[in-house]
């Protein structure tokens, strides 16, 4: 589903990612941990097709970022750690304008905003502009505009910040449903038990680099991840 | 604490001069001085120099008529409206708008001690406006009635007293307007309204200022008696330019008392409205269905939401809808009689009224720059646009669109409103519609282009890309030089080659510059976009 070879993005002189590859298979949800400033964001932006990258390739599906970035953003949807939305609409409105970019016929697009507006209580509030949501109401929409379009890959960069326990669990069992039915999840999160506890495989960054990497059994052993990641950091 | 916030204020103000917004990089010392050396010539030259000959036009005749007072009372009236217009919806934005209110307010920080450091921004922007008019006034008085140590003492106070009057005036009329932001429902367009409301009346006085100045000048004795008569404090207060001490102290103190007061009254308020989300009334949600769009359909429409959200956006990058429609409608009435003035001042040449209506035409349609700030108002969102499945060509020719659409209608209006008026030949009045509309995609497509290549990516409130970022300026002024490159040649030229093939070898040039531009536009343009 997502293939990174060599990912090599610069700041200057700075390095944020250093030659990092990572396989993502159909059916995976992905786990992406490290400390602030690690390289974190700036890998699921470059995935997402935001950032240019120096180096290396990123493949969806297939399909070469690089040379077809279209086609390869038509499969994925992106939440970013900020949910800064088109304020000056309202939710619904929001929610067309992304079905309409992505496609989506009159019919689907209503059955899937009724379906997720429901599941995070968000109903009510469509017909209001972003301007009026909270952080939390943001991110539902962020996180049903992901959905809308049923994307084969979704990539997400801290997507449990601002939710509710109610919205963080439906958002794990959405994680879930879509990996299930053949798609792929690529996220970040400080939150380390949720990792754990939802994440088929686990990738450790640390400066930029890729320090480890597998199924949560291969990274965590016999230790729990947070142990894991807290002795990888003091090395 | 105070001196934090003002410091923070100041860099926010100066910002742009010190660093480039695109890169967020500090500027070279030489482009410093280049940007402060422009400003300096628009304010001190253009502005500054317009009023200094509208100083010395009523300042002989008062003068002389011993009616000293009457000049500064006249003069501190225009700085005083001059200032408050420029700078309301400023003090709206600057005051309940910014990004980081909530931030401020959360620190331990006094609510007055954030008003007042963002009343220096509105102050500063205040005394700007209100400077270019008061500051040419004292000189010219200075000069023509003689400089005293009492008068100069006097006339400084003048000028801190009326900046502090605009700013308790732009504080009030800020208010106004953050009340309406909070109680209406349809409210961008209620401030536009009011706003266009506002810019009629200000028109109506400038246009009508010329002959109510000559007559307040010729009756300078009359009027000066009447006044005094039935305003003595407008006479006492005219005084204090003539360098009088009673009445400099009477004012200064009850201005003082004013601004303190206003502090006062905003201070209680302000933690409200700052922090109140506006009224948004109870939409509530009905499922239906909607019509599907293109990806570029969805676009527009977006560009359109945006543009149709903001009182800001629509008053500085689309006044030249309502004016070109104005400018119709006036050529339908009056037309005809004033071609022939203007005609009868060329001594008779009807191709100059031709030239002259086909310059207008193309200047107005300049006053829609609602492109070039586009890109820099995607700010934080930016993402959005990036991480979807269209490419940023399509982006970009969505932004485009809005000024073409939202100008080349009023533009055919008016355009064809021109040819009836005008007295001339068919290929000329169907050349008189054709130039102008073809400018307008010139000027649309240049101005994206400047918009995507100079855009304002870091800004915390929506004033800075709409008002004050670089790809704004030179898509104004460059329009303006682009009609003036057009126009000013004819006199000199025009009449060896005559209108008609002039006007269809510009119409070719811009034709040509246009799709110049547009290719860079999709190429490069784009290129950039996707860098940013």
């Amino acid at each position: 589903m997502l293939r990174i070879e060599g990912l090599t993005k610069t700041y200057g002189e700075k390095k944020a990612v250093d030659e990092l590859s990572l396989h993502i298979r159909p059916g995976e949800i992905y786990g992406f941990i490290g400390h602030n400033g690690a390289g974190k964001t700036t890998t699921l932006k470059s995935v997402a097709g935001i950032l240019s990258f120096d180096k290396g390739e990123i493949f969806i599906n297939g399909s070469s970022l690089k040379k077809s970035p279209v086609e390869c953003k038509r499969q994925i949807a992106y939440i970013p750690d900020n949910p800064d939305l088109y304020d000056f609409m309202s939710g619904i409105k929001y929610l067309n304008f992304v079905a309409d970019i992505f496609g989506v016929s009159s019919e689907e697009r209503q059955k899937r905003i009724r379906e997720y507006a429901d599941a995070f209580e968000l109903t009510k509030d469509l017909a209001q502009p972003i301007s009026a949501y909270s952080h939390g109401m943001k991110q539902k929409l962020a996180v049903i505009s992901a959905w809308i379009h049923s994307p084969k890959l979704i990539i997400m960069d801290e997507p449990f910040v601002g939710l509710d326990p109610k919205a963080a669990f439906t958002l794990k069992e959405m994680m879930r449903a879509l990996c299930d039915n053949g798609g792929a999840i690529f996220f970040s999160t400080h939150v380390l038990e949720v990792a754990e506890k939802l994440c088929d495989k686990v990738a450790i960054i640390k400066q930029g680099t890729l320090i480890k990497s597998g199924t949560m059994e291969q990274v965590r052993g016999d230790e729990s991840l947070e142990e894991v990641f807290l002795e990888l950091e003091a090395e | 604490m105070l001196k934090v916030l003002l410091k923070k204020q100041l860099t926010e103000v100066f910002r742009g001069y010190f660093y480039n917004r695109k890169t967020n990089k500090a500027r070279s010392k030489a482009n410093q001085i280049i940007l402060f050396i422009l400003f300096a010539f628009l304010m001190i030259v253009v502005l500054g120099g317009t009023f200094t000959s509208v100083s010395l036009g009523v300042c002989f005749g008062l003068t002389a008529a011993g009616a000293g007072w009457l000049y500064f009372a006249l003069m501190s009236g225009i700085a005083v409206v001059l200032g408050a217009f420029g700078s309301v919806f400023n003090t709206f934005s600057g005051l309940y708008l910014p990004k980081d209110n909530d931030l401020l307010l959360s620190m331990p920080i006094p609510v007055k001690t954030i008003i007042i450091s963002r009343l220096l921004n509105v102050y500063l922007l205040g005394a700007m406006y209100s400077g270019v008019v008061m500051l040419p006034a004292m000189f010219v008085y200075w000069a023509v009635a003689g400089a005293t140590v009492q008068n100069v003492i006097c006339g400084l106070f003048l000028f801190l007293i009326v900046t502090a009057f605009v700013l308790i005036l732009s504080c009030l009329l800020g208010w106004v307007v953050a009340k309406i932001s909070l109680k209406l429902k349809r409210k961008s367009f209620i401030v536009v309204l009011l706003a266009l409301a506002g810019i009629g009346l200000y028109y109506f006085i400038y246009f009508k200022a010329q002959d109510w100045i000559k007559d307040l000048i010729a009756n300078a004795v009359i009027y000066g008696d009447s006044i005094k008569g039935k305003a003595y404090v407008l006479y006492l207060f005219g005084r204090i330019g003539e360098g009088d001490f009673i009445a400099t102290a009477l004012f200064a103190a009850a201005t003082a008392l004013l601004l303190a007061l206003t502090i006062f009254v905003l201070s209680r308020g302000f933690l409200k409205l700052a922090t109140s989300a506006a009224s948004f009334g109870k939409a509530k949600y009905r499922e239906k269905k909607v019509k599907e769009k293109s990806a570029f359909g969805a676009l527009l429409t977006k560009e359109f939401a945006r543009f149709t959200s903001s009182p800001n956006y629509m008053l500085n990058c689309g006044l030249g809808v309502i004016a070109l429609f104005a400018l119709g409608v006036f050529l339908l009435i009056k037309g005809a009689d004033f071609l022939a003035l203007i005609g009868t001042a060329f001594g008779g040449r009807t191709d100059f009224s031709a030239l002259l209506l086909c310059a207008v035409m193309m200047l107005i349609s300049t006053m829609n720059d609602m492109a070039a700030p586009s890109v820099s108002l995607e700010g934080k969102s930016l993402w959005i646009p990036q991480s979807m499945p269209v490419e940023a060509k399509t982006v970009l020719k969505a932004k485009t669109s809005l000024q073409l659409i939202l100008t080349l209608i009023p533009m055919l209006f008016a355009a064809i409103c021109a040819a009836v008026a005008l007295q001339t030949s068919i290929a000329e009045k169907l050349m008189v519609c054709v130039l102008p509309l073809i400018f307008t995609v010139f000027s649309s497509v240049f101005g994206s282009l400047i918009g995507v290549t100079r855009p304002t990516m870091v800004w915390t409130t929506e004033t800075i890309p709409i008002k004050q970022s670089g790809a704004v300026m030179i898509a104004l002024f460059g329009g303006w030089g682009f009609v003036a490159l057009f126009a000013v040649p004819y006199l000199v030229i025009g009449y060896f080659i005559g209108l008609l093939p002039y006007l269809v070898t510009w119409a070719v040039i811009y034709a040509a510059a246009s799709a110049l531009l547009y290719r860079r536009l999709i190429t490069k343009g784009a290129e950039a976009f996707e860098r940013l």
